[in-house]
């Protein structure tokens, strides 16, 4: 089991007032899985995420992650886990501005000891077919450019989980297509990825369905009419 | 891995070259003014010590000064009133000739001449200058390191037959004879005529220590034919051991004493220094002025801190955004803790450097301007100068930088996210 939550409770406190966002969550998730999480806002879907990928932690509950418990895990052993495990996407792309694409995908290769960064981002970058964009500055990119290109920074330390949240929250249907074909392109390689979303279209991309409301799972099932995106981004059902 | 994270800073920094210029400007100002005092103080320096040395080295002075009255002792009021400049109203006639024969003789002095000092009109021709004389014996000539660009100097003979020749300094010759030689022409001193027997090649020096503008007499001549007294300004001897230049300054202080009947040390009529211990006292001013231009750079420096430290908080704020992305795809406290830091520090060491160099260029231009006033002036920037700078620098960066490269450490991922 690659991820495996356990009564996972997340709570905020404003003025000693507990805000309750997470009640008791379980969930399992297995290696090669293309799950979507799907719920309006404020359902504590994007909280969830946050807690799987680590950005966050839980009040309480257990988080086993590829078999080991990380509730007690520190900063830096979490730091250390969201650099070589976990991959994001997010909707606002958050490329480094005044940065070319290639030094934006080895970002993330900064904080690790590898070698061979630049092989590494230019294999990532030619994943999402964007090899002819590598020395481009990321304000010179179109939007649905600049989310291949955060796709590429959350592939390129091989990931065993990849993020994304809403992404493609900002993208117009064509680029979303593109995107989401690239998606489940890399889930047909094997890559686990776990969607966020808030709209049924994008989420029947995925192959499970996760439907979160007010802080607990209310339903959790296989997508039987799946939308397989084609590259140049039409939709097909 | 460091080395990558250098990388980030520099590109940081180099989406910004505008800012980061006005940002260090602190900082290139206080550096340049540290490396400006080094280097001026070095020059200046080796200015008065090629000043000193042209009188001999193991030169000592002897020079009148006013005795402290009772009424200031009381007050304890050591003050002296140099009256070498002739400015006071008193004058001291006790330094006579025959206190320079007493020294003369003594064991570990080699020679020694007495000078008086005047002021008078110096004319050529119907060109007229006024210049200052020295009157003073030919035993000058064996300590003075001045040579003569032409003809020669005047003798024991001229000098005890109150002859009435001369010996001009380089500018004062060029002024009055332009191209003319001037060797054997009579020029007209006050109401006498003097012949020229030598001209002195160009020495150099700065208002009243420049000889350039100097008509040299012989000593007896300018005492009797032109001011009228039998005392003297100033001594100068030359000794032998400078090893006991001390002691002997000491012995010099007792010749003194007894010839002018003084048994108070207290109310010397005069002042003995060695070219050594003038260096010193030249040296405590100069220390003084170094002292103030050095606080001048160090509040130019804190101020330039401040500023840095202004900006890196701007800099953690208008990032919020990256910090959150860097951390979340899993840089450590510590990595953007270091980026944050390098940042200061190498902003800070960019203008430490700037500073230096443009600090050494202004050193330039100041070595330049001296030469021209013709100044001995060395052009010296010291390795410790340079050394006291980049690392005041790199330590103002370390300083400053700290607290909001720690305000950057601390963001929480996604609240940081959160704020694109």
């Amino acid at each position: 089991m690659l991820i495996k939550l356990e009564n996972i409770t997340k709570e905020y406190h404003n003025d000693d007032i507990a805000t309750p966002v997470l009640k008791n969550i379980n969930l399992s998730v297995r290696e090669g899985e293309f799950l979507a999480i799907m719920g309006p806002s404020g359902s504590g879907k994007s909280t969830l995420m946050h807690i799987m990928g680590f950005l966050d932690r839980p009040t309480a509950g257990e988080y086993f992650f590829e078999g080991e418990n990380t509730t007690n895990f520190t900063d830096d052993e979490l730091a250390r886990i969201r650099n070589e495990r976990v991959g994001f996407v997010f909707q606002s792309f958050n490329l480094l501005p005044r940065t070319t694409v290639l030094n934006n995908v080895k970002l993330p290769l900064v904080y690790t000891h590898g070698k061979n960064i630049h092989g590494l981002a230019e294999k990532a970058i030619a994943a999402v077919g964007l090899g002819h964009r590598a020395d481009y500055f990321t304000n010179q990119i179109s939007g649905g450019e600049k989310q291949r290109v955060a796709i590429a920074r959350a592939l390129v330390n091989t990931p065993s989980v990849i993020f994304a949240d809403e992404p493609t929250g900002n993208l117009d249907s064509k680029s979303g297509g593109a995107v989401m074909h690239i998606l489940q392109e890399l889930h047909r390689q094997g890559h686990t990825i776990i969607l966020v979303t808030h709209e049924m279209d994008t989420a029947e991309h995925a192959e499970r369905l996760i439907k979160i409301k007010d802080g607990m799972i209310m339903d959790d099932q296989p997508i039987t009419a799946r939308r397989i995106a084609e590259p140049d981004g039409a939709i097909n059902k | 891995m460091k080395l990558k994270i250098l990388q980030q800073v520099f590109q940081g920094l180099g989406n910004n070259k505008v800012r980061t210029l006005l940002t260090t400007l602190g900082i290139i100002i206080g550096s340049a003014m540290v490396i400006l005092v080094f280097s001026a103080g070095a020059g200046f320096k080796s200015y008065i010590e090629a000043e000193i040395d042209s009188y001999g080295s193991n030169a000592v002075f002897i020079e009148t000064r006013v005795p402290p009255t009772t009424q200031a002792l009381a007050n304890g009021v050591s003050e002296s009133i140099n009256t070498s400049t002739g400015t006071t109203a008193v004058a001291i006639t006790s330094l006579k000739t025959r206190d320079v024969a007493d020294i003369k003789r003594w064991p570990n002095v080699a020679d020694a001449y007495g000078i008086v000092i005047g002021q008078k009109a110096a004319a050529y021709k119907g060109v007229k200058k006024n210049i200052m004389f020295w009157g003073s014996d030919p035993g000058r000539f064996q300590i003075d390191k001045g040579e003569l660009a032409s003809g020669r100097f005047y003798t024991e003979r001229e000098e005890l037959g109150l002859s009435q020749v001369a010996i001009l300094g380089y500018e004062l010759a060029r002024d009055l004879f332009g191209e003319e030689d001037p060797i054997n022409k009579i020029i007209r001193v006050g109401d006498l005529n003097f012949t020229v027997v030598g001209v002195y090649e160009e020495r150099g020096g700065f208002g009243p220590h420049s000889t350039d503008n100097v008509v040299f007499i012989p000593l007896r001549t300018a005492q009797k034919k032109i001011l009228g007294i039998d005392h003297l300004v100033t001594v100068i001897a030359q000794i032998e051991e400078s090893d006991a230049a001390e002691a002997t300054v000491e012995d010099i202080r007792a010749i003194l004493r007894r010839n002018h009947n003084i048994d108070d040390p207290k109310k010397d009529d005069f002042l003995v220094q060695t070219s050594a211990q003038a260096l010193n006292t030249l040296g405590a001013v100069l220390a003084g002025i170094n002292f103030l231009l050095i606080a001048v750079a160090a509040i130019s420096l804190l101020v330039g801190g401040v500023g840095i430290m202004n900006i890196m908080y701007v800099a953690v704020t208008e990032r919020i955004g990256e910090i959150g992305l860097k951390k979340a795809l899993g840089a450590k406290r510590s990595d953007i803790l270091s980026e944050f830091l390098l940042e200061a520090v190498l902003l800070t060491l960019l203008g430490g450097v700037a500073g230096i160099l443009s600090g050494a260029a202004m050193a330039f231009l100041v070595s330049k301007i001296a030469a021209s006033y013709g100044l001995a002036w060395d052009y010296i920037v010291p390795l410790y100068g340079i050394i006291i700078s980049v690392s005041i620098s790199a330590l103002i960066g370390i300083v400053f930088g700290v607290f909001p490269a720690r305000n950057a450490a601390k963001l929480d991922p996604i609240q940081a996210l959160n704020k694109e």
